[in-house]
């Protein structure tokens, strides 16, 4: 690709994220091309001959971080042809040069893992990972790199922004104000789904889960279905558990039944089944027959519960362990699902499965390994109430005892789940009012 | 080295950021971060919808001048062009609150994403022109109530602006607004003078329902004026970044919808009764030319005598603070969604200049025009207002595109049908403007 010698280029001021950033490199960022610019360009052939108009540029998204030019839409005439990135030989601000003067010219057919960077990128909403913001891409910037044209960086300043609006080449020079390095963003969009840049995917997957429902909040269809497929589906079931209930089924309608059942499965299960209660009755059932039947069926109890009991915003997520089970056991349970919000202790039953004691980890850690649970079970006992208590009487319960969890028995005594007292905070904030037309004072 | 600053400022902003989520719990935090979201638009907004509150800042000095003028001038014979720009209203309305919620983006970031770069800026440029002409004629109102009691608009209009200011970027505003919206109700009392004017309510529907178009230049300027100023393209605006910017989702839509469909329409009632009560009283007997905004409160004499005026006044200034507290916010909301940097109240100047200049450049430019010496007030009420339906157009091509996008509306891209009555309303406003333009040149 070689640069035309008119067009001097700044070199980028500031490069948001990271120090070993590509774009840091003078090579790159002495050869970088608007995206904006390119588009309207003429594209000749070897000999200069004008063969039509570059309406788009195609690129291909695969593990590369940077993601390689395959192809451009040329107008010719009055028809879109496609041709072959390989074709091109010089690429500038004001110039496409290909490498032969025999072209081929086909119908361009959207493909899996392509995307058009002037249709589905320029001027969309991105998603800086580093900045942890939902931005508007004001221009993308190809350069060399490993032998092909790439994606390097995309330009968010609102200089570069209106620099385009522009006539003549003044709107086609690079201005990398504020570039992101490509590695560092989520392109939400494509023709046929998600755009998955390896830097960014792990690079989100570092983000808090609260930050994340930020972002996914920022976001509305495509984009946020295609944000929440480019994360590992545990960390998306964190990120879905921080978010309001009414945006969750908002999302949730965006996304394929399997895709929703897989995330619901993974999130606590009160917190799925909160969501799952306020779907309507068939997209509910329809998600439910999608999942692992075992999840399932637990799920459809929670959610036959009255949100104004304590079946309604328990969890199910706890440890059993029996009288006789050894110390060393209980403790291995602890560890072995530690990822789960089960860590405080484990919950211990009589061989009838009768509720006997709830022992802190703390205790466990402090007896004898090889000792029955049995041993150290003894006063305070942990508070209980039944399934069909209501929250009044759950929240009257915690002030009481003060703790900060509450196990829930059913009608035979059989401890069925806990309410933590993160759980009742959310069963109590969720009923303020929001509705604008029905006097919201709550905003 | 000014540029390694710039890269420290930023480290250590994050560094806080990072510092302040850690402090609290994710979860307790996450809710108080969205709080303050909410609180940004919405918080102005209080008790009522937005698409009330918009109808009712509709019903401005710009307005309210507008329908005295049809009503005066040309008496009932039309009122069908109310009665379009009420239905255009209505819909339009209705599909900038379907954008907003299914997008979750503003007008003019979505017109620059699917329409690029130039696009984007000549709708901001489009829309901020049109708001600074609407915003002076809400000061033009303010003055002319002033007036009324006897105040100098040099000590009114300096002071409207500062105080409305003050009370939004302070975020005071709610509380007060309520009282603003109680004021603007007022025009209300035109319904009820509507009816004590006796007014031939045959020809009042005759004209609502057959178009007769005198074919000169006043009356296709006041036409237009009338689409402008009903269907005001910071209307459109303004109910798209409110869905946005509440987070409204799916399930809010049914209320979103009824509550500017009621709003629209409430638009349309005041206006046909003021219509009604200026051709009923000022037309019939003889007023034909309204010289000021004022004097559209002689019509209200039938109901209220002597106290029209003050009653008058009371209904302009509420209805101007309404709308001038609305104004500058939603403009600098779109400006801040074109660049895609979604800012709001609670960003400080220095994060958010563009947000706070365009505030400033509306508020500081429309009250200055209004202070130059004999500024023809009223002039500058309808040329804004045809200013407004002249700019609507690329607006509306952009809401029309927007809508039939199924990539980006997906389910609720507009039918077959939707498109056809879409593209009438339009192809209205182009023949007002295209004919009032003829009229201009010759």
């Amino acid at each position: 690709m070689n640069r035309s010698a008119t067009a001097p280029i700044r070199a980028a001021k500031r490069i948001v994220g990271r120090r070993d950033s590509i774009l840091a490199r003078k090579s790159i960022r002495e050869s970088l091309v608007s995206l904006a610019g390119l588009i309207g360009c003429p594209v000749r052939d070897e000999s200069g001959r004008d063969i039509g108009k570059l309406v788009d540029v195609v690129v291909r998204h695969g593990e590369e971080t940077y993601p390689p030019v395959s192809g451009l839409i040329v107008k010719v005439g009055a028809r879109k042809s496609f041709i072959n990135g390989a074709r091109i030989s010089t690429l500038t601000h004001n110039e496409i040069r290909l490498s032969s003067t025999r072209i081929n010219l086909t119908d361009y057919v959207r493909r899996d893992g392509e995307s058009l960077l002037d249709a589905d990128v320029l001027d969309h909403q991105i998603v800086d990972v580093d900045g942890l913001r939902v931005v508007r891409s004001s221009d993308l910037y190809l350069a060399p790199l490993d032998k092909e044209i790439r994606v390097v960086g995309v330009d968010i300043s609102f200089v570069s922004f209106l620099r385009r609006i522009f006539p003549g080449s003044f709107s086609r020079r690079p201005t990398p104000e504020r570039v992101v390095d490509w590695s560092a963003v989520a392109s939400l969009t494509d023709g046929t789904g998600v755009v998955r840049t390896s830097g960014s995917r792990s690079k989100l997957s570092q983000l808090r889960p609260a930050d994340l429902a930020d972002l996914i909040e920022d976001l509305a269809g495509r984009e946020q279905s295609a944000l929440i497929n480019m994360l590992d589906p545990d960390l998306a079931a964190d990120a879905l558990e921080e978010m309001e209930d009414d945006e969750l089924q908002g999302l949730l309608r965006g996304l394929t039944t399997e895709h929703s059942a897989e995330l619901l499965s993974r999130m606590e299960p009160d917190e799925s089944a909160e969501v799952l209660r306020d779907l309507d009755d068939t997209h509910r059932e329809s998600i439910l027959d999608a999942m692992e039947r075992g999840t399932a069926t637990k799920l459809r109890e929670l959610v036959s519960f009255d949100e104004k009991l304590a079946g309604g915003i328990m969890t199910t997520h706890m440890i059993i362990v029996k009288e006789g089970d050894t110390v060393a056991h209980a403790l291995k349970l602890l560890v072995d699902s530690r990822e789960r919000d089960v860590s405080d202790g484990v919950v211990v039953v009589d061989s009838k499965g009768k509720l006997v004691d709830h022992i802190q980890t703390i205790e466990l850690v402090a007896a004898k390994p090889s000792d029955e649970v049995s041993s150290i079970v003894g006063p305070p006992y942990p508070t209980a109430v039944k399934v069909d208590t209501p929250l009044e009487d759950v929240v009257e319960e915690f002030i009481n005892n003060r703790g900060s969890s509450i196990i829930v028995m059913d009608e035979k005594s059989k401890p069925v789940g806990r309410i933590l007292a993160d759980d009742l905070v959310d069963s109590l904030t969720s009923d303020e009012p929001r509705g604008f037309a029905q006097g919201g004072s709550g905003l | 080295m000014s540029s390694d600053k710039v890269v420290k400022t930023e480290k250590v902003e994050k560094v806080e950021k990072s510092k302040v989520s850690k402090a609290g719990q994710a979860q307790s935090d996450k809710k108080s971060d969205k709080t303050v979201k909410r609180l940004r638009l919405a918080a102005f907004l209080g008790v009522m919808g937005p698409g009330v509150l918009a109808g009712l800042s509709d019903d401005d000095p710009a307005g309210i001048t507008t329908y005295s003028q049809l009503g005066a001038k040309y008496g009932y014979s039309l009122i069908w062009t109310l009665g379009i720009s009420t239905i255009a209203l209505i819909l339009f309305q209705d599909l900038g609150a379907r954008i907003g919620v299914v997008t979750r983006q503003g007008l003019l970031g979505l017109v620059r994403q699917k329409y690029g770069a130039r696009s984007g800026v000549l709708s901001a440029s489009a829309l901020v022109l049109a708001n600074i002409g609407t915003m002076t004629a809400e000061f033009a109102g303010i003055a002319a109530a002033g007036s009324l009691f006897g105040l100098s608009k040099y000590l009114t209009v300096p002071l409207a602006a500062i105080g409305v200011s003050a009370l939004v970027l302070r975020g005071s505003f709610a509380r007060v607004e309520k009282v603003f919206f109680l004021l603007a109700a007022v025009f209300i009392a035109y319904v009820v003078a509507g009816f004590m004017a006796h007014p031939a309510w045959g020809s009042a529907f005759h004209g609502l329902v057959v178009p007769a178009m005198p074919f000169n230049r006043d009356a296709i300027y006041i036409a237009t004026a009338t689409l402008g100023t009903t269907l005001a393209p910071w209307g459109l605006a303004f109910i798209q970044s409110y869905a946005v910017d509440k987070r409204l989702t799916r399930d809010d839509l049914k209320l979103l919808r009824a509550d500017v469909w009621i709003g629209s329409l409430l638009t349309g009632v005041i206006g046909f009764f003021v219509i009604v009560t200026c051709a009923a009283t000022l037309n019939a007997h003889g007023t034909f030319n309204i010289q000021d905004a004022t004097d559209a409160a002689a019509a209200l004499k039938p109901l209220a005598g002597s106290l029209a005026k003050d009653l008058f006044a009371v209904g302009l200034v509420g209805a101007a603070l309404l709308a001038a507290s609305i104004l500058p916010l939603s403009t600098a909301y779109s400006i801040s969604d074109l660049t895609g940097r979604p800012a709001a109240l609670d960003d400080d100047f220095k994060s958010a200049p563009l947000f706070y200049g365009t505030f400033g450049v509306i508020t500081v430019v429309s009250a200055g025009l209004i202070l130059i010496p004999g500024a023809p007030l009223i002039r500058i009420l309808v040329v804004t207002q045809v200013l407004n339906a002249i700019l609507l157009l690329p607006l509306l091509g952009y809401l029309y595109g927007i809508a039939k996008d199924k990539r980006l509306m997906g389910e609720f891209a507009a039918s077959k049908n939707m498109r056809i009555v879409y593209l009438a309303i339009i192809a209205i406003v182009m023949a007002c403007v295209l004919a009032m333009l003829w009229f201009t040149v010759h």
